[in-house]
């Protein structure tokens, strides 16, 4: 299956997830589970944590399907926003400072043989993503990526970094804004 | 060196904090102001979710991983709304004919068993030397796709003996029915076969009993002849339900 057959795939069960279907929510799952699942994984950094916050999420996807607009969102995008923000509200709330992994520890894995699922995201629209990432400084585009794949706050990228939070700060509003600018042209 | 914030002009706030949401290196605090934002301005939300678009392709710099069996299970037993519109099911053993006529045949089998599985249990002699006694706990067990009770289960006062009446439905379907304890936010505890058609008297093993409870949730898969060979459900969940107190 292509990229545009599995994304249509992905999109057209999730519209009818939206309508109640069950065996819909099924495919949703099985096309996009295993992602979900890494992104909860590199978020969490706990198994039992990850395997909660997935059950979550797709009970989440069950009852927001219908909200779905294939025309304004990819499939992929949608499910990975909601994994992300169910996952990162769990890491705000846990009281405990989450331990603080080394940036070379967290240095992210890319994935160099992309599988199915990856090719679920719009290639064309990733590699402008790219990019444009490649475009920025390369410490801002590493604290980008590191921020968006580990879900951490400014103050833990700044102690990570070695840097103070004014310059986090800095580099990461500058850089997104940078960012919108470059995927706009 | 000076903080970013006096370098952005004031129709970038907006978009940067938009952006930082979805970067997701707010505090809580400031995650809830940002999402009452969105409720109230539909250009920020709109800006939110542009920000999703740009910067979700970063998902795939993350290794797939995949999920415990035991996953979709769960979920699909935590699936408690009713769909907003009827769903149309699959194609599947519940749509065949001679499914039907057996289920219809069933269903009255399974209100007589009810009944009686209820008068059973309301005419129990008080157990007054039992100092544990609880009041008996019922689920209604419906088929995940066809939203009809296939199954009641009761537990007795005794809190350890459960009754369990299916209809006389999937006779020719060669796999064994597993029946699963899924206590609140717990990982499901197989408490064992049953058969097609015939009420099952199961003791419910000590080590469970303390997951036993209003809120646990009971649920049967078809799982290989013999019975799901990992400890955890495998297969289709045909039918679940909510333990409550009578």
């Amino acid at each position: 299956m292509d990229a545009d057959a599995a994304r249509s795939q992905l999109a057209a069960a999730l519209v009818r997830t939206g309508t109640g279907d069950r065996a819909a929510l099924r495919i949703v799952y099985q096309d996009s589970s295993a992602k979900l699942f890494g992104v909860l994984l590199r978020i969490l950094k706990d198994r039992s944590e990850a395997e909660d916050v997935l059950q979550d999420v797709y009970v989440t996807v069950w009852r927001k399907a219908a909200l779905f607009n294939p025309e304004k969102a990819s499939p992929i995008t949608w499910l990975v926003a909601i994994a992300r923000n169910r996952a990162i509200d769990r890491l705000r709330a846990s009281t405990h400072a989450r331990r603080s992994a080394p940036l070379e520890e967290a240095a992210e894995v890319r994935d160099t043989t992309p599988g199915a699922l990856d090719m679920v995201v719009k290639a064309e629209q990733q590699a402008r993503l790219g990019e444009c990432l490649g475009e920025l400084e390369e410490k801002t585009s590493q604290a980008i990526r590191s921020a968006f794949l580990d879900g951490v706050t400014y103050e833990q990228l700044a102690e990570r970094m070695g840097v103070p939070l004014g310059t986090m700060k800095s580099w990461i509003r500058r850089g997104l804004l940078k960012l919108r600018t470059c995927l706009e042209r | 060196m000076s903080d970013a914030t006096d370098h952005i002009a004031p129709e970038d706030e907006s978009r940067v904090l938009a952006a930082e949401y979805v970067l997701g290196v707010l505090g809580a605090e400031e995650r809830r102001a940002v999402e009452a934002r969105m409720a109230e301005q539909a250009s920020f939300a709109r800006e939110v979710e542009a920000w999703e678009e740009r910067l979700g392709g970063m998902a795939s710099y993350v290794t797939p991983a995949t999920p415990p069996a035991h996953t979709w299970f769960r979920i699909q037993a935590s699936l408690g709304a009713q769909p907003l519109t009827t769903a149309v099911p699959a194609p599947s053993i519940w749509q065949s004919l001679s499914f039907w006529r057996a289920f219809s045949l069933g269903s009255s089998v399974l209100a007589a068993a009810c009944v009686a599985a209820l008068v059973f249990v309301g005419t129990r002699p008080p157990p007054t030397l039992q100092p544990q006694t609880r009041d008996p706990l019922l689920a209604t067990l419906t088929g995940t796709q066809t939203k009809m009770p296939n199954f009641v289960a009761t537990i007795g006062a005794d809190g350890h003996s459960l009754t369990i009446v299916p209809a006389a439905l999937l006779t020719a379907d060669k796999r064994s029915m597993e029946l699963w304890l899924i206590p609140q936010g717990g990982k499901p505890a197989s408490l064992g076969l049953i058969a097609p058609g015939a009420p099952v008297r199961i003791n419910i093993p000590a080590e469970l009993l303390k997951q036993v409870g209003s809120g646990a949730t009971l649920a049967v898969s078809l799982e290989p002849l013999g019975g799901s060979p990992t400890g955890q459900p495998t297969g289709e969940v045909i039918a679940h339900g909510n333990l409550a107190r009578l």
